[in-house]
């Protein structure tokens, strides 16, 4: 009989007690190999997060995204600043404008476009009428129907009817404000970029409403512009919108040099982080706001990150744990069996061999747990995932739901635009980081499985080694105890 | 040959220092059966832990055919324990979960014979302490107190050993059987020249040996009368 024989033998020699070792062994396997499977999902996760924004960061005026909030805008010599800062590879600057629809204009007369309580009034007007009905929730958002209780004697006032207005981005290239490339269904791309330029791209849900094709004309304030093509944004919100020279924008909306986004290009996603520092303090970190990609990316990631050391701390915990639970075991077992120790002694065994024996009884308990444990955390991952990102993003969300409810606060007392901020329009601010992070799939891929069981069976090893060493200790004249 | 040379054992407590062996001295020619008598107390198991190399000696010299084994590293000590001593205690101290062959391999299994080799010679022994072959592959917990002092003597055997020490090896065991255990070791003795040392308190089994020593306050005499 071999010792590994031998060893298997004595695990089992107590059924009942191994029974329940392998099954209390299972549990913290279980949950170390599913902690395990949570951190490299998570670490996936926030890679292909990270992947998909690249290497792009977003810089706005402090207090202020895109077209909303407040702050001073940037400017041209911003532009400059911003493209010596290190590891910068190419900066781009965007204006955002709303225009109103002349028609609602007039009919919105004498408050306007944004005349609402909240928001800010638009930039221009636009012979394009807008494709977006603003519904429920945009006449809510934008105050069409709320009552004015301010005028006294409960009196109650019903608002014109309200229009989305259209956005009207300058760009300087063939990417957009988020410096993604714009995705041309129809025509081609700007190629005049001169203040004077009469070119321009509509959104298709825009152009459709509009009964626009590539070459027909509109026009913004007094410049009549010709569509040199029709591009896709992805989202009916997004598609009502338009795409200038920036320098014709800026000349349109008489802001000459002012832009409203920089979106910087740095050369490594690796030097993200070190590239966001350095603007903000080339540029001022009071006057600007720098953010990588999306305004949401930064907590999602912060959410999943802190999964990810729960789920580490998680992992070493229950590995501890198996640890313990075999080390203390195996302490249990030696001191059960000296006077059998000490027989072994007396019959020739070495220290080393029996050390031996009883590393191999320990890793046959710890091989069964694991085997019980990886059944476990394949039934149990998921939902720990599912769990832990929940949690986490929970905070996120709550913290982003407040912050919507104090924007439309702020909106109600202070009058304008809010309904891209709100709850329905999700693109504001405070869109949810549970919605970028969206679902975290996990598997217990085989890399994962060999990386848990190599972890538990180093832990196993070194929670049977100090056993193994004090059966070195019993001396053979055990044997003649009770003799 | 077998040679103590006024070998001291002493162990303290608290204040006290206590000698169960006291200048002990004696030798005994290869392939003697021999006990040491002894009442309760006297050292008789301390003096059996000392020839086995199951603890060292305060002082003095155990020799084994000319060789010190006080003087013997730990190392050395496991492998004069392996090759050249066997053991028989009375409580026969065989490991419950292996079976009675597989106890018998054990030891073989240590000096690294090969399987196949210790499986036959494990048969060979168990066949010569006249155990029945349908109880050679029965666990040692299912066996008879006499079964098991058999299989004892067996794995004892296992190495070829010059010396076997027996302790009480009929100390469990009804007189019927224990008799049979001494003729069994008797045999042995003459016929694998093998020297028995029989550490027992039991005059019967005593008067069917070779030669007999009395231990008593740790000192010993050799009982000459017949």
């Amino acid at each position: 009989m071999s010792v590994l024989a031998r060893s298997v033998g004595n695990a089992f020699r107590n059924k009942v007690r191994s029974g329940a070792v392998v099954i209390i062994l299972a549990v913290a396997i279980g949950l170390a190999l599913s902690m395990l499977v949570a951190n490299q999902a998570v670490a996936d996760k926030i890679t292909s997060l990270k992947a998909s924004v690249g290497n792009n960061l977003t810089v706005n005026p402090a207090g202020s995204r895109g077209g909303q909030g407040g702050g001073e805008p940037l400017t041209a010599a911003d532009l400059s600043t911003a493209s010596t800062v290190a590891h910068v590879s190419s900066v781009t600057g965007t204006l955002s404008l709303r225009l109103s629809s002349n028609a609602s204009t007039t009919a919105t007369a004498p408050g306007g476009q944004g005349g609402g309580p909240a928001g800010r009034a638009a930039s221009g007007t636009t012979s394009l009428v807008s494709a977006i009905d603003p519904g429920t929730l945009g006449n809510r958002a934008n105050g069409s129907t709320s009552s004015s209780g301010g005028t006294g004697a409960g009196s109650t006032a019903v608002r014109p009817a309200f229009s989305i207005p259209i956005e009207a981005t300058g760009i300087a290239g063939a990417v957009n404000a988020a410096g993604v490339p714009i995705n041309i269904t129809d025509g081609t791309a700007l190629n005049d970029f001169a203040g004077t330029s009469a070119q321009a791209l509509v959104g298709s849900t825009l152009a459709t409403k509009n009964s626009l094709k590539v070459g027909s004309m509109f026009t913004v304030d007094d410049r009549t512009m010709t569509i040199s093509g029709i591009f896709d944004a992805g989202t009916a919100f997004d598609n009502n919108a338009i795409y200038l020279p920036l320098t014709a924008a800026q000349t349109l909306a008489s802001r000459p040099g002012e832009i409203s986004t920089m979106t910087v290009l740095v050369d490594s996603i690796d030097n993200v982080d070190a590239a966001k520092t350095a603007l903000a303090s080339a540029l001022g970190s009071t006057r600007v706001d720098v953010t990588a990609g999306s305004a949401n990316l930064g907590s999602a990631i912060s959410s999943l990150s802190s999964v990810q050391s729960i789920s580490l701390i998680g992992f070493i915990a229950a590995l501890g744990t198996a640890g313990l639970i075999v080390l203390l075991i195996m302490i249990m077992v030696v001191r059960e069996r000296r006077r059998e120790i000490g027989v072994l002694k007396a019959i020739g065994a070495s220290n080393r061999s029996i050390g031996v024996q009883f590393v191999f009884e320990a890793l046959v308990l710890v091989v069964m747990g694991s085997v019980v444990g990886a059944v476990i955390a394949a039934f149990s991952s998921n939902s720990i995932v599912g769990a832990l990102v929940s949690s986490n993003t929970g905070t996120t969300t709550a913290a982003a739901r407040s912050g919507r409810q104090a924007l439309r606060a702020a909106g109600q007392t202070a009058g304008g635009f809010g309904a891209a901020a709100g709850p329905g329009g999700g693109r504001g601010a405070f869109a949810g980081a549970s919605r970028l992070i969206g679902t975290v799939s996990t598997s217990l891929g085989w890399q994962t499985l060999v990386l848990g069981v190599l972890g538990i069976l180093l832990i196993a090893a070194l929670g049977a080694l100090i056993p193994a060493l004090l059966t070195a200790k019993v001396r053979p004249i055990e044997v003649l105890r009770g003799e | 040959m077998l040679e103590v040379k006024d070998v001291v054992k002493s162990f303290k407590t608290g204040d006290h220092t206590i000698k169960p062996v006291n200048g002990v001295s004696f030798s005994v020619e290869q392939g003697t059966f021999a006990a040491i008598l002894g009442k309760s107390g006297s050292g008789k198991s301390t003096l059996l832990s000392l020839l086995g190399a199951l603890d060292k000696a305060t002082s003095g010299d155990v020799l084994v055919d000319g060789v010190n084994i006080s003087q013997l590293p730990d190392s050395k000590l496991t492998a004069y324990r392996r090759d050249d001593i066997g053991f028989v205690f009375q409580q026969y101290n065989l490991i419950p979960n292996l079976s009675a062959k597989e106890n018998v391999m054990l030891p073989m299994e240590f000096a690294g014979v090969s399987r196949a080799e210790r499986s036959a010679r494990a048969v060979e022994l168990l066949s010569q302490v006249e155990l029945a072959e349908e109880t050679h592959d029965r666990k040692a917990n299912k066996l008879s107190g006499g079964q098991q002092q058999r299989v004892s003597i067996a794995r004892a055997l296992a190495n070829r050993p010059k010396l076997i020490l027996a302790d009480e090896p009929t100390g469990n065991l009804d007189d019927e059987t224990g008799e049979l255990i001494i003729e069994l070791l008797r045999s042995l003795c003459q016929e694998k020249n093998t020297t028995i040392l029989v550490v027992t308190h039991d005059q019967a089994l005593a008067r069917k040996t070779n030669r007999r020593f009395r231990l008593a306050r740790g000192k010993i005499t050799e009982i000459t009368q017949g």
